[in-house]
């Protein structure tokens, strides 16, 4: 079934949007007193630090505090899975975004003025910019270079390939994608009077900060809080601190307000980017198409700090096992290593669709082989509802996988006339299919909650820790309340994002709508329980009678009480509902216990190829998405076209190569994220089979859409031309030169 | 002069006349701005800006604007892209710009920029200049001068102004002109390929990442030798791109098949 | 160039110009950009720096009517010149039709790019208004979006561009 685009919830929140007044972090830069922070940056992607010397700076106008890794007041080193990364370098360098030293100044132009007068002496240490070769160089941390190596294994692989008829080995390379979310880091650290700070800046989650600050500033937990504030894109990017500590630090050095906002070219530089992935994938079949065995080995460049990393190699291989298809054995295995190549980490499917890229490729080219049609050779090897997950885990699917398949084979894009071999245009279509597991994964706790509450004014507030970042979490709550209650949507507050409230987790994984779900079929009714009790107290009538509904409380559709009236007459304090909710993972005894929820998409590209120029426009996009329930459509389709895109950039037009540890590209003159000229006319298709019955209805897309479309493309692509592209982004000059060979050999 | 680091630092210098403009640009050896819409880029980039700026005044006689003369269209180097893209002269002589436009930066910075800084770049409109032969109008420390485009940039003096060029009247000529760049908009150019057909002879011009050339031997090939030998078309656009400073390979390809591409469209309606 | 060493002086200069109605004079160092203005001025939070470089429209404002990115109009070039942002526009026919198209049709996500695109459209509607035919798709060629992968945009282009053909 289409999902239509359907006139959006016209809320407050989207008018302030449009008219810039939504108090995004960077936009408080009026608060008393405030001070502009900046940071020093290393000018070597390696080196070790001779000297800093802040003398100068100290004596510039305007300036109240000058500080280097010495003024770190707790844990001079942060990091959401390993803490390796200094807030301040102390006496080294890793990447040219290394912060050596931070300024408070009255002015932004003051505090400029001062970073140029510290005097930093380096002495620059052999680069270690290949991670090919990183294992064999002097460690940047500890004893190794390698930060983390994983595999996983089932059955005999080695035996299972001997009895393949066809085997095919590809090497594939992914880019260092950057997620360009438009507003750069950025906000601001308030102290309090009592020698804590308050942080109200953009985020993905308030309360995990909370613990790493409290580290870094020697404070306790309870003397940090953290707003996130609407935050202007976020995709992963803003998973690590990034302006915070330094602006903590700052604020309890001058006791002022400090702002931080990175501009372009810093933001490019220090930020996290997507995980370049090296893998070569062999891959067998027998004749009839069964894949019989698959080897994978896989290299990934996390830069100078591990971030996130180890535990996005592990979403790497996860989806390495082709989770949608069922191979006899498998022999996955990948290395994590250390390099002066900036830093990776947590970027909107997170692994898994580098991952999926190389193996829909991989079955297209053993479809080649056998010149079996590539959906054919999905159908005979997919996953039924029935069957474990590929690392014999429990699995709840929305649909099966053939359903998906068969739509996407339905698909209009494959109607048009095969490639016209005359015109300039080359044109192809092709499809690839993926699967994602929603939450954090194996062995993490996984856990969020909510509030509900009937405010003093006669609102019902709806509390969670979620960021919003975008994602349109507000309209999803506020249908799901409305839903249940019958209430209007203007009846709703939704507050998100304060650290003093409610603890949902971070802001990732795809998990906010599914804790969203659980926890609100928890505290739903608990409040509706409470409210009615006060109503009957309050109106005398039969409390089983009283429904709630748009404004207030109904009987036999009167309505007899406003939540106005409720809240001045009754005790709306005694409403407050909490709740926490343990992600959904599979039952006990599973093991793995992740990826218990599962997605699917296919996408369908269709692509022109120019003859002249080897460019590659991407003319339409068809997503069938298997996903649960839809509770708000407009973000629903929105996620899914979203994540497309930013897939479509990462395999046409993306990536932040480095030469000897430093970026090529600083800001978006250089880097390429794709306009609205570069962008298809996506159709997204909804295929729900969850039973009535399911206690898990609903799931998260926001990484669902990037999962499938890069291998899409390729396909396309290779359908236009007779040409695999494997490695990313495409080169047109490459795909030109072997459109030239080609017809070279045909004449 | 020093350079400067912060945009506060930096002094406007406001001449009244070109000739004022020109003494003030080589006394300080001070670069002009108009748009800024090349140059403030450049310099967030790096952080480090000259200390004068001279700015260009479009209400100076014939700064601005487009109109038709005994020589043909005269085209004033302070235009703003977008102004350009609209006027109906720039229509009537040069049909396929208004669409080419669309791929030349974004619609605010043609708003901003203007037709002689994108000339002076060697930016997406030098490529057809270059093969419309145009004449530059430009204001020098020793006083006035018209000379073809070509030889102007040979011999550029730094505090050379330039204060419009003339299209001959290129009415019933036809044209062609294609971009490459990384994405569909708003992309730096990698290739931009003018091509003219003036009714006897078919001009070629590229400007991009290679620089701005025009491609003299390639058009002597396609008049003088194309039917005695016509398989070296290739050979021979790949070796002038490659003596002029187009290095990529891959690139060079593109060009040779996208001016293929136009030649096409241009030459074979005669 | 080599770097300098020392501080810069500064030459402020006074600017006068008109933003949203109001006359602005101030005195500021010439090669100032608009948008620091704008922002300095504790009145306008619509116009962003997305890359100060003028390739993202995330402070898009209209100059003279122009939709222009603020980041790359300097100090000495705004006397006497006419500033619209957004703060300025919402009682206009023409931003709120913009603005209703752009909510039903949820072509918006952070939102954080969304008032430059809507200064880009209001511009594109004013020039097809005044003869020209400028297709609103190119209006918004110049304002990067990272969250939504313009899939409301267009549909919101799709809406203006049928209301404006009907009328």
């Amino acid at each position: 079934m289409e999902l239509k685009a359907q006139p959006a919830m016209a809320g407050t929140s989207v008018l302030q949007r449009i008219e810039g007044r939504f108090g995004y972090a960077t936009d408080q830069q009026h608060l008393p007193g405030l001070l502009h922070g900046v940071i020093l940056r290393s000018r070597h992607a390696h080196a070790r630090l001779l000297r800093v010397d802040t003398t100068r700076a100290r004596s510039m106008p305007g300036v109240r505090a000058v500080v280097t890794a010495a003024d770190v007041p707790g844990l001079n080193r942060f990091g959401i899975v390993v803490r390796d990364q200094p807030v301040l370098c102390e006496d080294r360098v890793r990447y040219e975004g290394d912060a050596i030293a931070a300024v408070a100044a009255d002015t932004l132009e003051q505090a400029r003025a001062a970073l140029a007068l510290i005097d930093v002496d380096y002495e620059p240490l052999v680069v270690v910019d290949q991670a090919e070769t990183a294992e064999q160089m002097a460690p940047l941390h500890g004893e190794s270079n390698v930060v983390a190596r994983d595999s996983l294994a089932r059955g005999d692989s080695n035996a299972a390939f001997a009895r393949c008829a066809v085997i095919v080995e590809h090497h594939y390379q992914t880019p260092r994608q950057m997620h360009a979310f438009m507003e750069t880091e950025g906000g601001v650290a308030i102290p309090d009077n009592n020698g804590g700070v308050a942080f109200r800046v953009g985020c993905q989650s308030g309360h995990r900060d909370v613990e790493q600050l409290a580290d870094i500033l020697g404070l306790k937990p309870s003397q940090v809080t953290v707003e996130a504030t609407p935050t202007g894109g976020a995709f992963g990017g803003k998973d690590e601190l990034t302006i915070q500590p330094v602006a903590g630090i700052l604020a309890l050095q001058t006791g002022f307000p400090v702002l931080i906002h990175l501009d372009r070219f810093e933001s490019c530089r220090v930020g996290i980017k997507r995980h370049p992935v090296s893998v070569v994938m062999t891959t067998g079949c027998d004749r009839q198409g069964r894949i019989l065995a698959h080897r994978v080995d896989a290299l990934l460049d996390t830069g100078a700090y591990a971030s996130l990393g180890p535990a996005v190699l592990e979403n790497f291989l996860d989806h390495a096992t082709a989770p949608l298809y069922r191979i006899e054995a498998y022999s996955v295995s990948g290395r994590l290593v250390y390099t002066n190549n900036g830093v990776s980490g947590a970027f909107r499917g997170f692994g898994g669709n580098q991952a999926t890229f190389a193996v829909e490729s991989q079955l297209d080219a053993l479809a080649g082989k056998l010149k079996m049609c590539p959906l054919q050779l999905r159908r005979i090897n997919l996953r039924t509802v029935d069957e474990p997950g590929s690392r014999g885990q429990a699995v709840r699917w929305t649909a099966p996988p053939t359903e998906v398949l068969a739509e996407a084979a339905a698909s209009p894009l494959w109607l048009p006339a095969a490639a016209d071999a005359c015109g300039r245009w080359l044109t192809g279509t092709g499809m690839a299919m993926g699967a994602q597991g929603n939450g954090l994964g194996d062995g993490l706790p996984d856990s969020g909650g909510g509030r509900m509450s009937l405010t003093a004014e006669g609102r019902i507030r709806l509390e969670f820790g979620f960021v919003d970042y975008g994602q349109n979490l507000v309209e999803a709550i506020t249908c799901l309340v409305c839903e249940a209650l019958g209430c209007a949507a203007s009846d709703v507050d939704v507050v998100l994002g304060n650290s003093r409230g409610p603890d949902s987790g971070p802001t990732s994984a795809s998990r906010s709508s599914v804790l969203v779900q659980g926890v609100l079929a928890t505290i739903l009714p608990r409040w509706q329980d409470r409210v009615r009790d006060q109503a009957a107290a309050l109106t005398d009538l039969p409390r089983d009678e009283l429904d709630s509904g748009p404004g207030g409380l109904f009987v036999n559709g009167q309505r007899v009480l406003s939540y106005q009236e409720l809240a001045k007459k009754g005790q709306p304090e005694q409403t407050m509902v909490d709740a926490s909710q343990e992600f959904p993972v599979a039952p006990e005894g599973n093991q793995p216990v992740g990826r218990y929820l599962q997605l699917q998409i296919a996408t369908v590209a269709r692509v022109a190829v120019d003859r002249l120029t080897g460019r590659v426009r991407v003319t339409e996009l068809h997503h069938i998405t298997a996903a649960g329930r839809v509770i708000y459509p407009p973000g629903y389709l929105g996620q899914i076209e979203g994540a497309a895109i930013m897939g479509l950039g990462m395999a046409l037009t993306e990536d932040m190569p480095t030469r000897e540890g430093r970026y090529l590209a600083d800001n978006l003159d250089q880097y390429m994220i794709p306009t609205m000229h570069d962008v298809p006319d996506q159709r997204v298709d909804i295929l729900d089979n969850t039973p009535e019955t399911d206690p898990f209805p609903v799931r998260g897309v926001g990484e669902l859409g990037i999962e499938a479309v890069v291998p899409a493309i390729c396909s396309a692509i290779e359908a236009a031309t007779g040409i695999r592209l494997r490695h990313l982004p495409v080169d047109a000059g490459s795909l030109l030169s072997a459109l030239c060979a080609q017809e070279e050999q045909r004449l | 002069m020093s350079p400067v680091t912060a945009r506060r630092a930096i002094r406007v210098l406001r001449p009244d006349s070109p000739g004022e403009a020109v003494r003030l640009a080589r006394q300080f050896r001070a670069p002009y701005t108009a748009g800024g819409t090349w140059l403030q880029p450049a310099h967030e980039r790096d952080q480090c800006w000259p200390e004068k700026l001279v700015a260009l005044n479009a209400s100076w006689p014939a700064f601005r604007g487009l109109e038709e003369g005994p020589d043909g269209l005269v085209v004033g180097a302070l235009t703003s892209l977008s102004e350009m893209a609209r006027h109906l002269l720039a229509r009537e002589y040069l049909p396929p710009l208004a669409v080419f436009l669309n791929q030349v930066a974004g619609p605010g910075v043609r708003a901003l920029g203007t037709v002689g800084g994108n000339l002076i770049v060697g930016g997406d409109l030098s490529a057809l200049a270059m093969a419309l032969d145009v004449r530059v109008d430009v204001v020098g420390h020793a006083g006035e001068r018209a000379l073809p485009l070509s030889l102007w940039l040979r011999e550029r003096a730094p505090d050379d102004l330039l204060r419009g060029f003339t299209i001959p009247d290129c009415r019933g000529w036809r044209m062609s002109l294609e971009k490459l760049g990384y994405r569909e908009r708003f992309s730096p150019t990698r290739a931009t390929l003018a091509c003219v057909h003036d009714g006897v002879r078919v001009r070629l011009a590229v400007s991009g990442e290679g620089g701005l050339l025009r491609l003299a031997a390639t058009e002597a090939f396609v008049h003088d030798q194309a039917a005695s030998a016509p398989g070296d078309f290739g050979a021979v656009i790949d070796r002038e791109l490659a003596a002029h400073g187009w290095q990529d390979p891959d690139l060079r390809m593109a060009l040779r098949r996208m001016t293929e591409g136009l030649l096409s469209e241009v030459a074979l309606g005669t | 160039m080599t770097r300098p060493t020392q501080p810069e002086i500064c030459t402020p200069e006074r600017v006068t110009f008109k933003l949203n109605g109001d006359v602005i004079s101030q005195r500021v160092a010439p090669a100032t950009t608009l948008l620091d203005i704008l922002r300095d001025s504790g009145r306008i939070t619509s116009a962003r720096a997305g890359c100060r470089i003028g390739r993202c429209g995330a402070c898009t404002v209209l100059l003279n009517g122009e939709a222009v990115p603020g980041c790359l109009v300097m100090a000495w070039q705004l006397s006497d010149c006419t500033v619209q942002t957004v703060e300025g526009l919402t009682e206009d026919p023409d931003f709120v039709q913009v603005r209703d198209a752009l909510a039903t049709e949820s072509a918006l996500q952070c939102g954080y790019c969304t008032p430059g695109i809507a200064v880009s459209l209001v511009s594109g509607l004013r020039q097809q208004q005044s003869g020209d035919a400028v297709d609103l798709q190119e209006a918004v060629a110049g304002n990067l979006c990272r969250c939504t992968g313009y899939g409301g945009l267009k549909r919101a282009i799709a809406v203006l561009t049928e209301a404006s053909s009907e009328t």
